[in-house]
């Protein structure tokens, strides 16, 4: 689905990262973890063609209108009302305007945002601004889903319930995940593969974990997991190494 | 509702105590009436101004400078402020005339206009659009290069092309920039009239003023600033109706 090949991004000086490989199949779900500063957030502008990177290739299998990108933040258009947002991309896509209408109430349904339709984002909540930006980006059905620490912002239950939800929704699309994350315990328990980055400059993946956890999965119970514990140790050894640059083995 | 809750009518009670002390001290004679004609002698001047009728073409006068040249300024503004964003040359020459332009009081264009246009409407109109033009430019200029890159990015990664952010995301954001700004656009296009019209002029709010103060006339001076803060005041309610209405989306 997605194979970056010898990347090396950077923002002038040294590169941020450098001889970068990373391979997704389709319809599996990576996580990205490393250090802040170890260009996790650049690698995924590069995919979705936001940021040039320096050098290296970035080969996908679908067309660049099947990607979509969750942001960090929940960045709406203040001046449009929330099914405006949601339809927003549609409408990019010159779909009818009635096939617009549908989908668009469709996903606002699915994201628990009956009755919310005609307000503005200003008078969301968090939770519900996150809610809105997914619809957007889901409404255009992406075949791979690129996200950048979508619940970092969000209080703990409000994570836990829209991590969960958007999960179930990627085991039944057989959706194909990139996720970016600080968070070892939403990494290990959304993915099948994690991918450990260095510490910056010239940051590379150090480590690439297989999550044995069976699927379906539910978000708590892939935590309870005799395979969880183990692994969530050996990514803080991962991090360990590459928080404290002096104590990498010679 | 007890007074406590309400500054509206704490300041409309100081307003009246300040007035009914000026008109006190007047009358008692602390002060010269000449200089400081009580409140009671100004209403005076302002009923008789309303009253005879002679105040409606001043009135219309400056009304019409100053809308026109908030008008025009309005146009000339967003137009330029759009090319200037849109054309790194354009905003390469551009820029450091509106700087200029911004840097000094602009309203001692006024002579230069006088000569040029006459003493009629179109210098005052010039010198109203001029004021209004400038602050609408960088309003414009600047709403479009600092539009929130995240909303671009945003846009962008949906699909979206040029078409589609200025639509979706230039436009209102210059929007709200231009109306954010119109109060005192409509300040400045008021500014820009009167004045014009008090260094040269045959008739208007400013010609009166000019009037009032070559015949040492104070309780016509201070009528004339009453009726003109009234006014504005008025204009500004209007304004600030019409930004609540096409930014509904900021006051919710």
């Amino acid at each position: 689905m997605l194979r970056v090949r010898g990347l090396a991004v950077g923002y002038g000086g040294e590169p941020v990262v450098e001889g970068l490989d990373l391979e997704i199949r389709t319809g599996e779900f990576t996580s990205l973890i490393g250090p802040s500063g170890s260009g996790k957030t650049s690698i995924l502008r590069v995919v979705t063609g936001l940021l040039q990177p320096l050098r290296g290739t970035v080969e996908l299998k679908v067309a660049p209108g099947d990607v979509g990108f969750l942001f960090q933040d929940d960045a709406l258009l203040p001046w449009r009302t929330v099914r405006q947002n949601v339809a927003l991309g549609l409408r990019i896509r010159d779909l009818p305007p009635a096939v617009v209408d549908d989908k668009t109430e469709h996903w606002l349904t699915v994201l628990g945002l009956d009755g919310f339709g005609d307000r503005y984002p200003g008078q969301l909540s968090g939770g519900q601004r996150k809610r809105t930006a997914i619809a957007q980006v889901l409404a255009l059905e992406p075949r791979l889903l690129l996200m950048d620490e979508p619940f970092a912002a969000l209080d703990a239950i409000v994570r836990t319930r829209l991590s969960q939800e958007l999960l179930a929704w990627v085991e039944r699309d057989h959706l194909t995940v990139l996720l970016v994350t600080h968070d070892l315990d939403e990494a290990i328990s959304a993915s099948d593969v994690v991918c450990v980055l260095g510490h910056g400059p010239r940051a590379t993946i150090r480590a690439r974990h297989i999550v044995e956890i069976p699927r379906p999965r539910d978000v708590l119970g892939a935590r309870r997991h005799p395979a969880f514990g183990p692994l969530l140790q050996r990514l803080w050894d991962d991090l360990a190494v590459e928080l404290s640059p002096a104590q990498v083995a010679p | 509702m007890t007074w406590r809750h309400a500054p509206s009518l704490r300041r409309g009670l100081a307003l009246l105590l300040l007035l009914a002390l000026w008109e006190s001290v007047s009358r008692l004679g602390w002060l010269d009436p000449f200089y400081a004609p009580p409140p009671s002698a100004v209403g005076q001047v302002i009923f008789e101004l309303v009253a005879e009728g002679e105040l409606w073409p001043h009135l219309g006068a400056t009304t019409l400078a100053a809308f026109a040249g908030l008008l025009v300024g309005l146009g000339l503004g967003i137009v330029l402020g759009f090319a200037a964003a849109l054309s790194p040359l354009l905003a390469e020459l551009l820029e450091p005339v509106m700087i200029l332009l911004n840097a000094i009081p602009r309203v001692i264009l006024a002579p230069l206009f006088v000569i040029w246009l006459g003493i009629g409407l179109a210098s005052k109109l010039a010198l109203a659009t001029i004021l209004v033009a400038v602050l609408i430019f960088f309003a414009v200029y600047n709403g479009i290069k600092e539009v929130d890159r995240r909303l671009v990015e945003r846009v962008r990664t949906l699909g979206g092309d040029r078409r589609v952010l200025i639509r979706e995301v230039y436009v209102p954001s210059v929007t709200a920039w231009v109306l954010g700004n119109f109060k005192v656009a409509v300040g400045f296009a008021f500014t820009g009239a009167v004045v014009g019209e008090f260094v040269a002029s045959s008739r208007g709010l400013g010609y009166l003023l000019q009037f009032a103060q070559s015949t040492y006339n104070a309780a016509l001076t201070i009528a004339l600033i009453v009726i003109i803060m009234a006014f504005v005041l008025v204009l500004f309610a209007l304004a600030e109706r019409l930004e609540r209405r096409l930014l509904s989306w900021r006051y919710l």
